[in-house]
């Protein structure tokens, strides 16, 4: 499919495909006329409360928090009306606290986008500039220095927020404060990024820096591209699980339809469907006629990656919503029949993505630890139906080094396993007693993500080299036929970068190739141009 | 200069080198080397080292080609590279392993990887995909540039084709021991853990001056810090621990005997601080045992021949590994509370967040949620990598230690908790200064001005050395930059407590 040019933000339609084009290909953004529109309503009346214009009831100033009372704990002191632009800048630079190595720059395209389309929902009172100034800074590839640590994912990631108004705000007068930004891949101070791309930095409104900071949208950016990539990787699982249940000469018997339907878990019956395409037309399963089943690396991928589907289908469906998320505090209900518009709750708070993002993470885990036991079984002289021990067929090492990798990178994933969002620190005074600490969850997330990729990697190249031995047992005659539809695919895509020669000869070169076929989904592209789209775990 | 002699490095020393110092080999490990070899030449027993060779599909002597087969088959790590540093001690740190003469090779092994520091030739090493035991992927990495197989490196910044960085060099062309003994054991944990026990000293220095500041802001109780109490427990960390505040606080006028109990992240400073000081130390003999242990198999013991032990087993290390990140994720919690203490006005009888016009500002408002989130991920890395492990190699390497994992998830937490160490020196400089100047709140929030007061000699200094690098918030500023450079500050030893209280008294 081909990938979005323009996305036109309306706060309610932004799709994973959308965030995608925005972050990575740098498809173009603007605002609808609607959002416009709606936005314009909301801001007129955060306008006329800074300006003192709306009365509480009993003859005072109506309080609206953020607006003219201070933030978090501070909410109880009210904020004089010349200070009130005051308030939003100073929230921006003192809220700037974070720590660490920068974000990737796509993470932080897809923060802006997901920011800029929360605001368009029009709930925000903030003026339409904002995000038209968001989208240009998307178009113009300006995209802020954020620093990754630092933020509890409640009252969503303020601090990385705040690194992104540093550039795209600035001082009523001379306060210092611009951040810092890459402009078309150069690290510039925030002010110089923005010059050099045309761009005018905006003194913020009333409420405007809350309207940029609250949210938990750098937890939902990363979310969203894990999702993505997961949704590649699931599927890409499945293709090396197949080849490996090909090379084991496994039993097909445990993919059969109407054994899914017996315990109709979705993700299990997508699998199952999944490898019985890949493995179509293989004349090397089911060619054991004494063995009736296989271990639980074959025989139950469709229990376990399944699982990880099904995992994977909640956790998107979960960052789908919040896409289209107001996600900042107070929001402006304006149809609500009420003398106060604003309504303070906790939209910002990060927990539904932490758990999304820590239940991901789990499925990954289980993903590369189901995965590296093929690789083991594969390389393993009693396990293999008798391939040649550690695959080594030649004046090789063998795939000895490979297995050990895969074992240290799920090691790995375990340790990172720990669910994030169980902790929580009181912060603000005790005001802000609950926390999600969901930034660092979906940050952990897409680390196993990572490493997940690369057991998976191992696991297509050991698979490969096996599949290789295995077809040397097959009379010539007998070889076209003697691989699945997919398989065979998989297999030629592999080949063309490892060579015609059977065994490693630099593994490590290997396995760094393979994982590139795998991030750039050139091989997953490879195999459904074969067997047809394979079915993906995210809905909608 | 370091000397490598196989029995003396400490983890400073490798620090040191890995910083960029030079290192050489001690004559006497030289001769000791050269006798090893010898004898394990003449000692008949090569079939020891042969049936190795043979495991891996060579005939009686491996020739050049299969060697390089066998390096290459373990350059089979992945991920992002390790970096100069890390690469400079893990070098440096397989190269006293060797000089121990223990192994059965040449001097020539280690000129080659001494020359290679000495010339900046820094191997190409992925940082992932170790498990801790055995043949080692990342010192197959550097084993094959060292030996002019390939492979890439950097030579002064420039990565190059490894045979290209070595160019000038002497190569080494190995004898079928040195090729095992240049790659066997887990020798990557040690050095990672090395690094990660220097920082994590230099950082713990700095979280005992931060603490002391905060007491002073607290202007808490100094019974808690009564040498007598320390004594009665005997946990020598915590007995050291209240020395040093003892000594940071003297002549306060703010932390005095007053009777009032301090909540536990004040009161129990020394006792938590002393344990994690304890588990550093602990986690630093080991390293030091380990840095110069014979780890490598067979090993050529003379008295009784070659031996085939399991003395590559990263367990010991990867064990301390786990126990440091524990005990620094427990400096930094407690920090935390400090911090979360410092800038709640109703703990602190100061303005909130520490700005006399909070509210408008919000002062150090973030600073707070800031190490709350690191101290949070410092929790989930801290659950141990050692519990796990994963049969490899066809059952054979059916336990490993995960000891690479629990090294670098000791430097992440060092990392994480300097920059805590950071945020507290932060709140502590700025609330001592509201003590210094007589200024407070009441418990209603409303101004008060009291008694300015003097800190210790030596919180002092520590408050002198945060104001010469960040000013005291007057209003809102941009945060960013001031936890960079106190975080910068904090790696970099500038709150070494020697130096500031040889300051302090002299």
């Amino acid at each position: 499919m081909d990938a979005p040019h323009m996305v036109v933000l309306d706060g309610r339609s932004l799709t994973f495909e959308q965030v995608e084009a925005v972050a990575r290909r740098a498809a173009r953004v603007t605002l609808s006329e609607a959002a416009r529109a709606r936005m314009i309503g909301s801001a007129t009346w955060v306008g006329q409360a800074a300006d003192g214009l709306l009365d509480d009831g009993a003859g005072g100033v109506l309080p609206v928090y953020g607006v003219n009372t201070g933030y978090g704990s501070l909410a109880r002191v009210r904020i004089d009306h010349d200070q009130i632009r005051a308030l939003s800048w100073n929230l921006v630079r003192s809220h700037a606290a974070g720590v660490g190595p920068a974000m990737p720059i796509p993470e932080v395209r897809a923060m802006m986008l997901l920011r800029a389309n929360a605001l368009a929902k029009g709930a925000s009172g903030c003026r339409p500039v904002l995000v038209e100034r968001l989208c240009d800074m998307l178009n113009a590839d300006v995209t802020p220095v954020v620093p990754s640590r630092g933020s509890c994912g409640s009252s969503g990631d303020l601090a990385p927020l705040s690194h992104l108004g540093l550039v795209l705000f600035k001082g009523t007068d001379e306060t210092p404060g611009e951040g810092t930004a890459w402009f078309q891949g150069e690290v510039l101070p925030g002010s110089e990024a923005m010059r050099r791309a045309g761009l005018e930095r905006l003194v913020p409104g009333p409420k405007e820096g809350l309207a940029i900071t609250n949210g938990a949208q750098l937890t939902c950016a990363i979310a969203a591209l894990a999702c993505v990539d997961a949704d590649r990787l699931v599927r890409l699982a499945e293709v090396a699980c197949a080849m490996s249940w090909e090379a084991l000469r496994g039993v097909t018997r445990a993919l059969h339809p109407d054994v899914h339907h017996l315990r109709p878990f979705p993700g299990a019956i997508a699998c199952a469907a999944n490898l019985r395409s890949l493995l179509t037309g293989s004349a090397l399963v089911d060619s054991v006629p004494e063995k009736v089943q296989d271990a639980y690396s074959i025989r139950c991928a469709p229990q376990v990656l399944g699982a990880v589907r099904d995992a994977l289908t909640y956790a998107a469906q979960q960052v789908a919503v919040e896409l289209n998320a107001v996600t900042d505090n107070p929001v402006i209900l304006l149809h609500v029949n009420d003398r106060n518009k604003a309504f303070s709750a906790g939209l910002f708070h990060g927990e539904p993505l932490g758990f999304a993002a820590d239940h991901l993470k789990l499925a990954l885990v289980e993903l590369a630890a189901i995965a590296e036991r093929r690789v083991y079984r594969l390389t393993t002289g009693a396990l293999n139906s008798r391939l040649p021990p550690l695959l080594r067929a030649g004046p090789h090492l063998g795939l000895v080094i490979p297995q050990a990798a895969a074992a240290a990178l799920v090691a790995e994933c375990r340790q990172l396993a720990w669910p994030n969002s169980a902790d929580s620190i009181p912060t603000c005074e005790d005001q802000e007693d609950h926390v999600a600490m969901s930034t660092a969850a979906v940050r952990r997330a897409a680390e196993v993500l990572g490493n997940a990729q690369k057991v998976v990697a191992i696991e297509l190249l050991t698979a490969a080299n096996a599949l290789r031995l295995r077809l040397r047992e097959v009379p010539a005659s007998e070889k076209p036929g003697a691989l699945g539809v997919g398989t065979r695919a998989a297999l030629a895509h592999l080949e063309e970068m490892l060579g015609r020669a059977v065994g490693p000869r630099d593994p490590g070169a290997d396995m760094e190739d393979v994982l590139t076929m795998v991030r750039d989904g050139s091989l997953l592209q490879a195999v459904e141009e074969q067997v047809g789209p394979l079915q993906g775990a995210i809905h909608g | 200069m370091v000397e490598l002699d196989g029995s003396s490095l400490t983890v400073e020393a490798l620090s040191r080198i890995a910083a960029g110092e030079p290192a050489r080999l001690a004559e006497g490990a030289r001769a000791q080397m050269t006798a090893s070899a010898a004898w394990l030449a003449a000692s008949g027993q090569g079939q020891v080292v042969r049936r190795k060779w043979t495991w891996i599909g060579a005939g009686e002597a491996p020739s050049e080609d299969v060697i390089r087969t066998f390096l290459e088959g373990h350059c089979a790590g992945m991920g992002d590279p390790l970096d100069r540093e890390t690469v400079r001690a893990l070098m440096a740190a397989r190269a006293n392993v060797l000089a121990k003469g223990l192994s059965g090779c040449r001097p020539e092994a280690v000129d080659t990887l001494l020359a290679m520091l000495e010339h900046d030739v820094i191997p190409w090493v992925p940082s992932q995909g170790a498990t801790g035991a055995a043949g080692s992927p990342a010192l197959a990495h550097i084993a094959r540039v060292a030996c002019g197989f390939g492979g890439r490196a950097w030579r002064n910044g420039v990565l190059l084709d490894g045979r290209e960085a070595m160019r000038g060099l002497p190569v080494l062309l190995p004898t079928e021991k040195e090729a095992l003994s240049l790659i066997n054991g887990s020798t990557l944990t040690t050095a990672l853990g090395a690094l990660a026990c220097t920082r994590a000293r230099r950082v713990f220095r700095a979280a005992v001056a931060a603490c002391a500041l905060s007491f002073e802001v607290v202007r808490a109780d100094a019974h808690c810090l009564a040498h007598e109490a320390h004594v009665a427990r005997g946990q020598p960390g915590a007995v050291t621990v209240a020395r040093q505040l003892r000594a940071l606080v003297a002549d306060s006028d703010l932390v005095t005997m007053r009777r009032e109990p301090d909540s536990f992240s004040i009161r129990c400073a020394p006792a938590v601080l002393g344990a994690a000081r304890d588990a550093i130390r602990y986690a630093c003999q080991v390293v030091e045992t380990e840095l110069n242990a014979a780890v490598d198999n067979p090993l050529v013991l003379p008295d009784i021949g070659l031996v085939e032990a399991g003395n590559f087993h990263g367990a010991p290390v990867a064990l301390v590994m786990d126990h440091l990140k524990a005990a620094l994720t427990t400096v930094a919690s407690i920090a935390e509370r400090r911090i979360f203490r410092l800038t709640y006005a109703q703990l602190s009888g100061l303005p909130s967040f520490l700005l006399p016009n909070s509210g408008v500002n919000s002062g150090l408002m973030l600073a707070q949620y800031t190490a709350a989130s690191l101290v949070s991920e410092c929790k989930q890395l801290s659950h141990p990598a050692s519990v796990d492990s994963i049969p490899t190699v066809q059952h054979h390497e059916d336990h490993v230690s995960m000891g690479p994992i629990a090294a670098r998830g000791a430097l992440h937490v060092v990392d994480l908790l300097a920059d805590v160490v950071a945020i507290e020196l932060l709140c502590a400089a700025q609330g001592l200064d509201f003590r210094i100047q007589g200024e407070g709140v009441d418990p209603d929030g409303v101004p008060v001005i009291t008694e300015p007061s003097r800190p210790g000699r030596g919180s002092a200094l520590v408050h002198a050395r945060v104001r010469e690098r960040v000013s005291r918030w007057l209003d809102d500023r941009v945060m960013h930059p001031d936890l960079v450079v106190l975080g910068e500050a904090v790696r970099s030893g500038v709150f070494d407590l020697e130096p500031l209280m040889e300051e302090a008294c002299g």
